[in-house]
């Protein structure tokens, strides 16, 4: 019951109550329009609701389900089966997400630990506001700035005719020393231009939260600037810290386009794998494996988020 | 890879640090860090201009490939599609979002960790994932229902010169930045109070949406839509996977017979992102500025 | 290194510690072009509890922050118990400070935010807990030892500061504004607690507050602080009845300010004539400053003044008298025997028969 609608809910002919400048609504109107006003606001969230159902959660439902069917290479024919999932765990499939999770892990641990640095870095000082307000707009705008314009800046900056790699081969006669863009090492250092951003983004607000008092109090009781790292900034810290470092596993876990302008299919990931299967015209079914592989990829990243939700409850009980 | 994230705005306060006597290192040991970093970022846009402006015939600079651009075979096509795109993506997107959000405020609170919930699983789900269920959802029409309007209408969203299943798609995606940017609007603002304030006065529920609300959301709607432009301008996966030619794929597509081409469209389309974002900012920050003074 | 014993130090060994004096030399403070200390020089006995008192700005909180070594001053020495402390790092220091707010350790329960003094400085469990819980009952939260700090009340959270301040037997008590943030009930339950832990430990205490009623209630001595210098310092009953300046008479307690005239060694106000009181200015239009309660009222139908308003606050009622030269006065009457005093009502108003405290007429900032 709203305070604007009190003399709409109740129904009865009170007159003007509260200095409610409305006149009074006669009983029968006012208890339609009370059922009315109530039932609006439902019927409201219903377009959001339903939109999700359609375009979320229905082609997730579709491709769990369809992940289980297989077609007979010989008579086309569909059938239910596990064989699709069986496949994926194995060979290729299975060198994919492995190369997928190391990727995945690599650069959020790198995008986590060299983020946080320049976030506290920028954070702490007291004369440096512009520096401060730089960095948090440069951050939003360069973590967004990932896909193919990304891969393609790269390519011309440490690609085989890249900018870079010919300054390099001119100058020091070393070029790149053995590193090449398209591999790992070379997806993990493009990955990077925008996992740190994102890092600095995320984290920022958790570090402001750190409340000066709390060091000051610390300090006034004697901890060192250690000590208080460790029982104090630490714990609040790393919730947020590993809640942001699951971010960046996410988002280098389903990273497609920056690899494929990039490495095609030389380095296994399996969001590669899935358009090669999706795309390819000669292995029957592999429509149903590329489905196969993205159920995969849901429930790993399920799992990441249910890992993350225990790893919250634990390390944040004195929220509850 | 799509736009994860929306521009924080650099409000905000920083806490002031003691002051320590006698600490040196940090000082030293920040400046290494942001040197080096600074390099990080600033050298591959760097290196992509000089990529595309550089004249390795004459030795000098030339900006002949970006005076190709608007003449390139497809660019015009893909330009256009995905601008038009974007703008249907952000009228969907706030036409569905705006009422959703202002409803929770006001009316339904108990509401918000269901919907904080469901717009935060497309920026956990991975888009490819996404669109292989879309896809399939799109292959029951040919497979199980032909010749029916409803075979008809699916087919229509797939229309090539404007797929609108693109758009329904795309607003999926940018449900997260959408939804952050409304919120951030409604709650900084305390839209409940102002609205309760101004039903006290005597206002009907039209006249408080037209008064009250809009304004109010002003800032937010710009900022939800200048996020889900950068968002579709710079989306490929999707695209991509569903078969359609869209400013991203049309880039990939050049990329192998004109390599300069594509770094310099690239180049460009990362200032209009740029452009979009700076633009966020520095809305951002005026409404900061507003609400301190 | 620190000043606590090896073993465990319980309240009534910190009665037997005399309470150690802190002196402040000369403190100087600037901030960019902002002078927040100008010179400070104070004294505090051992045991003693000095409020620090001023509007927001005039450098009192700055004062605390360098005794607890958390602002560098720029010049001037602190010395606590006669030994030079002005380079010393704030954990170091072995003072209690209780912040304002937000100051409790949130990942932390009551008891180990209290014990968190003690652990950094490597006692073990038993001895954590027995001083954690002797200290918790001290301000009365032994029940609440396993709570978490946002699930207490604010001024349960400022107790259970306060506790975590004293665990570790400090030589100073230093308190910035902690009751600013609390309810007014609250605010003055804390506050006479506070002053009885104190009087029972005998801690040597430095209180900065902004609320000159808290101020006079609970402190030995009283520092009035404007502009980064102490205006006065003297007991409250001192700095009420005698203040030195007129910033001080108008910042403690309500002071009128009444148009007056000064002629041979005394001074003519609201028609009648007083002795001066203090220094009196040498020159120029002057106003004289007379407390509420210094001031008799009397229903009079051909008076001058004319009540404006009344406000009652049990025991007594202040009236808002209005003067014929557009002046306002209040003035306090006991409210049983001002019943007819009632707006509108015209009366005269008189200066009690005591010397008159004068200051020059011009505005006072800040």
């Amino acid at each position: 019951m709203e305070r604007g609608d009190v003399r709409l809910s109740t129904g009865t002919a009170a007159p003007v109550r509260d200095g409610d400048p409305s006149v009074a609504v006669p009983e029968r109107a006012s208890r339609r329009s009370g059922r009315w006003a109530r039932l609006l606001p439902v019927l409201g969230m219903l377009p959001f609701f339903l939109y999700v159902a359609v375009f979320l959660v229905l082609p997730i439902v579709v491709l769990s389900v369809e992940a289980f069917r297989a077609t007979d290479p010989d008579t086309f024919e569909e059938t239910w089966s596990t064989g699709s999932i069986a496949a994926i765990t194995e060979g290729a499939y299975r060198r994919a997400y492995l190369g997928s999770l190391r990727l995945s892990v690599i650069c959020a641990v790198l995008g986590a630990v060299i983020g946080l640095a320049l976030a506290v870095a920028v954070l702490r000082t007291r004369r440096g506001r512009l520096l401060r307000r730089l960095v948090l707009t440069a951050s939003g705008v360069l973590a967004n700035f990932g896909g193919i314009p990304l891969a393609f800046a790269f390519i011309a900056t440490i690609g085989t005719q890249g900018v870079i790699t010919a300054l390099l081969t001119d100058t020091l006669g070393l070029g790149l020393g053995g590193f090449s863009l398209y591999s790992m090492a070379g997806l993990t250092v493009v990955y990077l231009y925008f996992l740190i951003p994102l890092m600095v983004l995320t984290i920022t607000p958790a570090l402001e939260a750190l409340r000066p008092q709390w060091r000051e109090a610390a300090d006034n009781l004697g901890a060192s600037g250690w000590q208080y790292w460790r029982y104090v900034g630490g714990p609040v810290l790393a919730p947020p810290v590993i809640g942001a470092t699951m971010l960046l596993f996410a988002s280098s876990f389903a990273a497609y386009a920056t690899a494929k302008a990039l490495v095609g299919s030389s380095v296994p990931l399996v969001t590669l794998q899935i358009a090669d299967a999706l795309s390819s015209n000669v292995t029957v079914g592999s429509e149903n494996l590329g489905k196969a592989l993205a159920l995969g990829m849901v429930l790993l990243i399920g799992l990441v988020m249910i890992f993350y939700a225990w790893v919250q409850r634990r390390t944040q009980r004195w929220l509850a | 890879m799509t736009s994860l994230t929306g521009v924080a705005g650099a409000g905000g306060v920083a806490p002031e640090t003691p002051v320590r006597p006698g600490r040196r290192g940090p000082g030293a040991w920040r400046f290494a860090v942001l040197a080096v970093l600074g390099l990080y970022f600033i050298v591959p846009i760097g290196a992509s201009v000089w990529f595309t402006v550089r004249d390795r015939r004459n030795g000098g600079v030339t900006f002949g490939t970006y005076a190709q651009i608007p003449g390139a075979e497809g660019f015009a096509d893909a330009f256009t599609r995905s601008l038009l795109l974007a703008v249907l993506t952000v009228v969907l997107s706030l036409l569905l979002m705006v009422p959703t959000v202002v409803l929770v405020e006001l009316r339904l609170p108990r509401l918000r960790t269901a919907v904080e919930l469901l717009t935060l699983m497309p920026l956990v789900l991975p888009p490819i994932a996404l669109v292989v269920g879309v896809r399939s959802v799109l292959a029951w029409a040919p497979d199980y229902f032909l010749n029916t309007p409803l075979a008809d209408a699916f087919f229509a969203l797939q229309e090539p010169a404007l797929p609108w299943i693109l758009v329904l798609v795309y607003v999926v995606l940018a449900l997260p930045f959408v939804y952050r940017a409304l919120d951030a609007g409604v709650r900084g603002s305390d839209l409940k109070t102002l609205t309760e304030a101004a039903r006290n006065l005597g206002a009907s529920w039209p006249r408080v949406l037209v008064s009250v609300v809009l304004p109010v959301l002003r800032t937010s709607v710009l900022n939800a839509a200048f996020l889900t432009l950068a968002l579709v301008l710079g989306e490929f996966t999707v695209a991509a996977i569903l078969g359609f030619e869209t400013f991203p794929t049309w880039i990939v597509r050049i990329s192998g017979s004109a390599p300069k081409l594509s770094v310099a469209v690239s180049v460009l389309s990362l200032l209009i992102t740029w452009a979009l974002l700076l633009l966020i900012s520095a809305l951002d920050r005026r409404r900061g500025a507003k609400e301190n003074s | 290194m620190t000043a606590v014993s090896a073993r465990a130090v319980g309240p009534a060994d910190l009665r037997q510690r005399p309470g150690v004096a802190v002196r402040l030399e000369g403190l100087t403070r600037r901030y960019g072009s902002v002078l927040a200390l100008d010179g400070l020089d104070l004294d505090i006995a051992g045991g003693e509890f000095v409020a620090l008192l001023g509007p927001s700005g005039c450098g009192k909180t700055t004062a605390l922050r360098a005794i607890a070594g958390f602002d560098r001053p720029d010049g001037g020495r602190v010395l606590v118990d006669g030994r030079d402390v002005t380079d010393v790092p704030a954990n170091k220091r072995d003072m209690g400070m209780v912040f304002q707010a937000y100051s409790l350790f949130p990942n932390l329960t009551v008891a180990e935010n209290v014990a968190f003094g003690l652990r950094v400085r490597g006692r073990d469990k038993g001895e954590r807990r027995g001083r954690a819980t002797e200290l918790l009952e001290l301000v009365g939260l032994a029940d609440r030892a396993q709570r978490y700090p946002h699930q207490l009340s604010g001024g349960q959270q400022q107790r259970v500061a306060l506790a975590r301040a004293l665990a570790v037997a400090p030589q100073v008590l230093l308190l910035d504004e902690p009751l600013s943030a609390l309810d007014a009930q609250v605010r003055v339950q804390l506050r006479e607690e506070i002053r009885r832990i104190q009087l029972e430990l005998g801690i040597t205490t430095v209180f900065v507050t902004h609320d000159q009623a808290e101020a006079l209630s609970v402190a030995d001595r009283v520092g009035v602080l404007r502009a980064g210098r102490l205006e006065q310092i003297a007991g409250p009953d001192e700095l009420y009845e005698r203040p030195a300046t007129a910033f001080v008479a108008e910042f403690v307690g309500t002071m009128n300010r009444l148009p007056a005239r000064l002629t041979d060694g005394a001074v003519e106000l609201l028609g009648t004539r007083r002795p001066v009181t203090g220094a009196a200015p040498a020159a120029g239009p002057v106003v004289a400053l007379i407390r509420p309660e210094s001031l008799l009222v009397q229903a009079d139908a051909a008076g001058p003044g004319r009540v404006v308003t009344r406000t009652f606050s049990g025991a007594s009622t202040r009236l808002l008298v209005a003067l014929p030269d557009g002046s306002e006065v209040r003035v306090d009457v006991a409210s049983a025997v001002s019943q007819d005093l009632t707006p509108g009502t015209a009366v005269t108003v008189l200066p009690a028969d005591r010397p008159v405290l004068v200051a020059p007429a011009e505005p006072i900032p800040g």
